[in-house]
This record gives C-alpha cells, structure tokens and sequence, in this order.
C-alpha cells in the first residue's frame, strides 16, 4: 500500500502531509505524556519490529503479496493510538527515505492512510468489539484481529480514494481493485495480529491493556460505519464483479436465470426502486444496521457469564 | 573513502532524494543530472560495487511489482528514479560505521521524539535480527534445516516470542544505556561547521535548480 513519487498529485499530497504532520504533533505530545523515559525500549522495539514485519511479504491471490501493516497491533501494544501512530510514521520515514519503498512526496499521503486510519480505525474498532463482547480480556485477539484486518480494508480505500482524486486511475476501477486485494490480506494481517497478542497475553498479560467493562464512546464509530456505508456505497463500481465477468465471457452467464426463482426483495442489485444514487446509500446503510444487529446478537451469546 | 562528516553525508544524501523525488514525470534530462550526481556520490564514497548491486537488485525487484502495472511508459520513468534515490542512500547506508546512524541523525531538524524513536527502532533492528539468528540456529539444532524447514516453524507463537525475547534484550541495553548517562539526547555532536554548511547549502542551490528546471522548458 506504500504509494510510491508520481502516483499523487500536488494538492492531495499537500492535503495529507498537512492532515498527517497535525496528526504526528499532536500525537507526539500525547506520546510524551503516556511514555516517559521507562516505556522508551517498547516504542523503540515495536518500531523494529513493524519494520521488520513489513519487510516480509506474504503471497495473496492473483499473483500480488501483501505485507502486515501492523497498525492495530502497535496501538494495542503500546496501550496508545498516538503511540502507534508515531510508531508507523517512523516505520514509513525509514522505508521511504533509506529504502524507496514509499515516495518521498507520497509520504504525507502513506502515514494518513497507514499511520492515522490504519491506526485509528483498528484501534477505534477493537476498543468498540471488546467493549460488545463484553470487556472480557480473553477476546481481545478476536476483536483485535477483526479489527486490524477491517482497518487495512479502510485504509486501502483511502488509498484508492487518493489516487481516484490524484487522476492516476479511475474510482470505478481502483477502488474495487484496491478493496478486493486487501480484503485478502486484511485476512492475514487479522490472523497475525489476533495470533501475536493470544501469545502476548498467555507469555506477558501485563504487556497488554486490562479488562473494559462499560460499554462507552459507542456514537462515534457507529455514525463512522454508517457514513462509510452511505458515502462510499456510491462509488462502487457498477461493473460485473469477477464471476459475472468471466460467466459474461464464457457465455453461461444465462444459466443462472433459467434455475432462478423470482422473490420480490426491497434491495435488489444495492438500490431502492432501482433508484441508483440515494438508493445504493440507502441499501447500504440499512444493511450497515442489520450487519450490526446480527453482530451485536453474537456478541451476547458468546459473552461470558462473569463478564 | 573521503572524510566526510556523518552528518554531511546523510544531509547531503538527502538533498539528492527529496530534490530526485520532486521531479516533473518524465522529465528525462534533469534525472540524468540527478542520476549523474547519484554516480559521483557512490564514487566518492568509494561504496562496495557488489554489495550495492545485490541491494538495488533486491529493492527493484519489488519497486517493480508495484510500478510495471501503469504501463511501461510511466513505471520506467518511476523505476529509474527509484534506481537514483536508492543509489544514493545505500550508498551512504553501506559506508556508514555501525553503531553510528544516530550521530548523523541527530544533525537533522526533526522533533526530539521522533529522532529519539528513529534511533531506538534503528539499534533495535540489530538486535532484533541477532534474536532471528539465535531462533534459525535452535530451529536447525532441532532438525528444520533450510528455509523451507525454518519457515515450517514460523508461527504466530514464534513471532510473539521473537517479540518477548528481543524486547527483554532491548529493556537491558535501554537501562545500560541510562547507566552511562543517555537521557534521550546522544553525547554527540550533531551541528555541522562553517565548511561543511556551506557544502549542504550548494547542493541545496543544485537541486532546486535542477528541480524547478525540469517543470520549465529550457530548450527540452
């Protein structure tokens, strides 16, 4: 996901550095304060090692690999989203400027999506997850590896965003292509991130944040979620999507409408009425509620009773 | 090699990555400057040819799968200059004395805790891959020979440990340091003299040159 010089235009980059620097001063205050000199060898350490862990990439399909961004694992590691904000930040300087993986002028734009949503966005959604599963300590890898492999998803549709608006590549087509690669490897940096901090917690619990009981700050990623849902639902792309493709192609596409059988549904094809623009938000917030619905129901049932 | 200060170096490193970096695509003429300038660096430097190659053959290799996709038009302009920036700062990289990154760190003009944390994160890699080395040599005393074998032994417990282990040894060399009296701020030098401001300065006028040249015509 490292942007590389040429990919942005001017104004985006300058937009990002701008948001990212802001983001960097303030979390390098709230660092200061949450570290002191005694906690310096876990920021120093995690660093190294989100470093090397990007280093290593693993294959995903259609011939691309994918790396772990780490960004959940940092801020829950160091017990601070500020923290782990700077920790991806050093990461994306070092690599940009000794290695030219990531542009220079990109840079702004690699620590907003990777260093602010990667972090914010794993960070927000494991403290949300936990807090529904009850606050229980033993869930914290489950929601943290959820969280972390939702947050690469998050993060790539910034990116895609940024190049959409850059006018490197149009959103009808980065946009999928750029969600549906790192869903794959929002996978694997999920497994790693929910495997890392199962061991952490058997080896060293006191590494890790302790038990949450009340349910709090609920507003702000719900009304997020649904934004995402409501806003971002109108620049998916109308193409067919791989299977149709190929099934168009092959000409068996109308196989599948002899068998069907025809149920009215309210939101057929992601619209309302076949109304596209404000149907397809619509769509997607009611089913952004009902996803909800269905996981805050799990997460009753699998709450512990002691929690 | 020539007595170049550590920090000159990395000051004059730079100048040339952040200038190459902000050049107007395809702006073929004025990154053969900056490619000219990228040589003369590696050979006054006197880096190690084969070392060199075998790092940029490795880093191009992915900066590749990233680029050839938009067409080749634009991913050789992209890989090209890549290929300068990465001439430059390896060969910086390759010359440095070990243990000394943090004394050219600290000349640039960066806030303190980032500095601070980009030194950490820069010793720790070290022990972080003597830890590697320690775990590959157990893993093969127990059998799993070969990469194959040493990947078969990758798990997210072996990364937990590796995290547990190398944070224990960097807690130890944390409070060692504190015991000679580090408190955040290396016991080094960092400021650059008169002679050697001026040097950073030229190359400053260079690049911005060069650079703002290559968004105006001037006959290319």
């Amino acid at each position: 996901m490292h942007i590389p010089d040429g990919f942005v235009s001017l104004p985006v980059a300058a937009a990002t550095g701008l948001v990212s620097v802001v983001g960097l001063g303030i979390g390098m205050g709230r660092s200061q304060d949450a570290f002191g000199i005694r906690r310096a060898p876990v920021l120093g350490l995690t660093t190294a090692f989100i470093f090397a862990a990007q280093m290593i990439n693993f294959p995903v399909a259609g011939g691309t690999s994918g790396h772990l961004l780490g960004g959940t694992l940092a801020a829950i590691i160091l017990g601070s989203p500020w923290a782990g904000m700077l920790c991806i930040a050093t990461v994306l300087i070092i690599q940009a400027v000794l290695f030219a993986d990531g542009g220079i002028t990109a840079l702004g734009a690699n620590i907003f999506n990777m260093g602010v949503i990667g972090v914010w966005v794993g960070w927000s959604l494991t403290q949300t997850l936990q807090r529904l599963f009850g606050g229980y300590k033993g869930r914290l890898p489950l929601a943290a590896g959820i969280a972390a492999g939702i947050s690469v998803v998050v993060a790539a549709i910034a990116c895609a965003i940024e190049l959409a608006l850059s006018g490197t590549a149009p959103v009808n087509i980065v946009l999928p292509a750029m969600t549906g690669v790192h869903i794959l490897i929002g996978i694997g940096e999920g497994l790693i991130t929910g495997g890392v901090l199962t061991y952490l917690m058997t080896a060293r619990p006191d590494l890790l944040p302790g038990n949450q009981q009340e349910f709090k700050g609920w507003v702000v990623p719900v009304v997020s979620i649904l934004l995402i849902a409501g806003v971002l639902s109108l620049l998916a792309s109308a193409w067919p999507d791989g299977l149709e493709k190929v099934a168009e192609n092959l000409g068996f596409i109308k196989l599948g409408e002899n068998v069907r059988v025809s149920i009215p549904t309210p939101f057929a094809d992601y619209t309302v009425n076949g109304n596209e623009g404000i149907g397809t938000s619509i769509a997607g917030i009611i089913g952004s509620i009902v996803c909800f619905g269905v996981a805050f129901g799990i997460a009753k049932l699998v709450r512990p009773n002691n929690a | 090699m020539l007595r170049i200060s550590l920090p000159l170096r990395l000051q004059l490193s730079l100048v040339i990555v952040v200038g190459c970096a902000f050049l107007k695509p395809n702006a073929w003429y004025w990154l053969g400057a900056y490619g000219a300038i990228a040589l003369l660096w590696a050979c006054l430097l006197r880096v190690p040819i084969r070392k060199l190659t075998g790092l940029l053959g490795a880093e191009l290799i992915f900066l590749s799968l990233l680029a050839l996709p938009l067409g080749w038009e634009r991913a050789s302009f992209l890989l090209v200059r890549s290929l300068i920036c990465l001439i430059t700062m390896n060969s910086f990289l390759l010359t440095l004395p070990p243990h000394s990154f943090g004394i050219a760190l600290k000349s640039l003009p960066l806030p303190r805790v980032l500095k601070e944390n980009l030194l950490l994160a820069g010793q720790y890699i070290e022990i972080l891959v003597g830890e590697v080395t320690r775990m590959q040599r157990s893993a093969q005393l127990r059998g799993l020979n070969g990469p194959a074998g040493w990947l078969r032994y990758a798990s997210a417990a072996m990364i937990g440990t590796l995290y547990l282990r190398s944070l224990e040894r960097a807690e130890r060399v944390y409070a060692a340091m504190e015991v000679r009296g580090y408190n955040g701020q290396l016991p080094t030098d960092g400021t650059l003299r008169p002679k050697e401001r001026f040097a950073v300065a030229m190359m400053c006028a260079i690049a911005l040159c060069l650079t703002v040249a290559s968004y105006t015509n001037f006959g290319f």
